[in-house]
């Protein structure tokens, strides 16, 4: 097989690896905001959230995905035993506690004088930060998430052993279908780094552009 | 459940995996911190080719998974050079360098916090730029990068979790081969993953404890 | 051993690198600051000189450039017989028989004010550590910190830490010691120590150049005054001639603001 036909072969698991990077970001996004305002804003932090982080901190992502797919995928097939549904499930949660941290510098560099002055004008609370805080955190932490999600794209290299047929899968594959230890594995880092350099590229811009336009 | 672990082979190979995960991280880290110096300085002083070197160096090994670089490390790079090397030394070596591009980082923004004062104090009492880096800027900096360096440390003992599959019998290695004869899948993992936890945490505790210790009052590392 | 500290300075066209904070209007434009236009000045041994004017008039940086901190230019600078601006100088060496004091302190953070003051007289001078624990402790009874001895600079004073900040530039006994505004960065309450301490340095004698803003302590201690406006020497004289009756305008305009104020000043405390 040559290098060309190789390259196809790896291009064609790009999409699924751009899924899953996706689809974990979001999950991400989802738990970890909140999260991030309920422990800067709720003293009283519940045992559940804070294990939650040390958890996801302190396990490799391997380990998680062998547990949940091999582990809980024959008692629960339809989800626990899809592929996709672990990897998203898996990636998507410990982005959620990566991202609580960064929501949670974020906040402290927004300051409190603006939760102050949301509820000035008669805000409730939840809605003061809704409307006011969760739009300037996101200005200051397009750093940290560009670099999350730069993160999320190479950790999507973790589901090839729950077989996935992403980039890494691919490419280990053609190590043994064309007996080829050069080319698949050269050509997939490649084709990594030209995923994950425009997006730090980008997100820094677009995050420079915006603090300069709010005269940051 | 459990059974498992009172299985005296068993016992060794978890035993013998938390070894080398251990040690192959500690290596990683240690050497990704010195090298990651060198970097750094290589980066502040360095003409505009270093420069773009350092660059390169630091995209590469921080654009891609280090899943494929230990690929690359234990199959390519032999193939390559058409030499016989001892896999462990290039796994060693890739943990290292990809440790390295991260904390090229780190040390560079820890740098850069206090430099330009510092290297002006530094001169005004006659040291070279050299002394001054050597006795003023890098014991601070050494301090300020040290919660970075902690969750470096974190994030490398998680990928070393990629072992197994190049070959190595690493802790997540040792579960695989306990799984071939035993039945008991979510047992194995559980454990696999708290003896893993225990560990993070453990030393990541230490950590923060050397850091309250150690840490210059009013100074924290700007993240980048 | 009577040697004499002649430092001619001639720096044309000192162009200071873009600062930004400063072009308000045009956000990102880059204007060319010249900080030191053909400045010429003499110090000897044993004088005492301060250099005055507006914010921003160069002042620091031509002070700066006398220990070559930075880099002037165009011209010469001269410490005793040694040119220092010819390439291939040790600046290392000179710089070590220089003092200097900044604005900002700048004291080692991770040393204890020992420690500041030990660290060039044992890696420049390469001194033993009881040599160097020595000569370091006399200074600092000089400035008179000896309570703050092993304290980190983040648990002192602004005050305290300043006249550390002295204690290790004269430690090594310098030839000449500069001084880039030593008390603007300190609260009111504070600057007091530190004028004290130069009041003591001065009546020893040693070879000041300061630039400061502190116009009672030049009355009383400067032999010379140098007005320094826009990159140029505009004036020079004894302090009697600026406060009784300055030749130049820009002098007297500056002179009167600055009485007004320190007389303002002085009736409120």
């Amino acid at each position: 097989m040559d290098v060309w036909q190789q390259f196809i072969i790896l291009l064609e698991g790009v999409p699924l690896t751009l899924s899953i990077s996706i689809v974990s970001f979001l999950i991400g996004i989802v738990v970890g905001l909140p999260i991030a305002f309920i422990r800067v804003y709720e003293k009283e932090v519940s045992f559940v959230v804070d294990a939650y982080e040390k958890i996801f901190r302190g396990v490799p992502e391997i380990v998680l995905l062998l547990l949940f797919y091999f582990g809980l995928g024959p008692a629960f097939p339809s989800t626990f035993g899809n592929a996709f549904f672990v990897a998203a499930f898996v990636l998507g949660l410990r982005s959620g506690a990566n991202q609580s941290q960064i929501y949670r510098g974020a906040i402290r560099g927004v300051g409190d004088e603006q939760m102050i002055a949301g509820m000035s004008i008669g805000l409730s609370k939840w809605r003061a930060i809704w409307h006011v805080m969760v739009p300037q955190v996101f200005n200051f932490s397009t750093a940290g998430l560009g670099s999350e999600y730069a993160l999320l794209i190479k950790d999507s290299a973790y589901v090839y052993v729950i077989g996935l047929a992403e980039l890494m899968k691919r490419a280990i594959e053609l190590k043994y279908s064309a007996n080829d230890v050069v080319t698949p594995f050269v050509l997939s880092a490649l084709l990594y780094i030209a995923i994950t350099f425009p997006i730090a590229f980008w997100l820094d811009r677009w995050g420079n552009r915006r603090k300069k336009k709010l005269g940051l | 459940m459990f059974e498992f672990l009172f299985n005296p082979m068993y016992q060794t190979w978890i035993v013998q995996g938390l070894i080398l995960t251990v040690e192959i991280t500690l290596f990683g880290v240690l050497l990704g911190l010195v090298l990651g110096t060198v970097l750094a300085i290589g980066d502040i002083y360095g003409s505009k080719p270093v420069k773009a070197a350092i660059s390169v160096y630091a995209e590469f090994f921080r654009g891609s998974p280090l899943f494929v670089q230990l690929f690359l490390a234990v199959y390519t790079v032999p193939a390559i050079l058409n030499v016989r090397v001892d896999h462990a030394v290039l796994a060693f070596l890739v943990f290292g360098l990809n440790s390295a591009g991260y904390q090229k980082g780190y040390m560079k923004g820890a740098m850069e916090t206090i430099f330009d004062e510092q290297m002006q104090a530094g001169l005004s009492v006659g040291m070279s730029k050299i002394q001054t880096l050597r006795h003023v800027i890098l014991p601070q900096a050494y301090r300020i990068v040290i919660p970075s360096w902690t969750n470096e440390f974190c994030s490398l003992t998680k990928s070393t979790a990629t072992l197994s599959f190049v070959g190595f019998m690493d802790l997540v290695g040792a579960g695989r081969s306990i799984l071939i004869n035993n039945m008991q899948i979510l047992p194995v993992w559980i454990v696999v993953g708290v003896i893993y936890f225990v560990w993070i945490t453990a030393f990541s505790k230490v950590m923060d404890i050397v850091y309250e210790k150690k840490k210059i009052p009013g100074v924290e590392l700007i993240m980048q | 051993m009577e040697a004499r500290h002649i430092y001619k300075t001639y720096g044309s066209k000192d162009a200071l690198k873009a600062r930004e904070g400063d072009a308000k209007t045009c956000i990102g434009a880059k204007s060319v600051i010249e900080a030191a236009k053909d400045v010429s000045l003499q110090i000897r041994k044993g004088d005492i000189k301060l250099i005055f004017g507006p914010s921003g008039s160069g002042k620091s940086t031509f002070l700066r450039c006398m220990a070559m901190l930075d880099i002037p230019d165009k011209g010469e600078i001269y410490l005793g017989d040694e040119c220092l601006t010819i390439p291939g100088v040790d600046l290392n060496k000179a710089r070590a028989r220089i003092g200097f004091v900044f604005q900002h302190i700048y004291l080692f953070r991770h040393l204890t004010a020992l420690g500041n003051v030990e660290l060039a007289l044992r890696q420049v001078f390469k001194l033993s550590k009881d040599e160097a624990r020595r000569r370091a402790l006399d200074a600092l009874t000089e400035v008179k910190v000896t309570d703050c001895v092993n304290k980190y600079p983040s648990q002192m004073s602004g005050g305290q830490a300043q006249r550390v900040g002295i204690a290790r530039a004269i430690a090594r006994n310098p030839d000449i010691i500069l001084l880039d505004e030593p008390t603007s960065a300190l609260d009111p309450e504070l600057t007091g120590e530190v004028i004290d301490t130069l009041r003591d340095l001065a009546r020893e004698g040693k070879t000041m150049l300061i630039v400061s803003h502190e116009m009672p302590f030049a009355r009383e201690v400067a032999e010379e005054m140098i007005f320094y406006d826009e990159g140029t020497i505009v004036e020079t004289g004894p302090p009697s001639l600026f406060f009784n009756a300055p030749n130049t305008d820009r002098a007297k305009k500056f002179m009167t603001r600055i009485i007004n104020r320190t007389t303002r000043e002085e009736m409120n405390v």
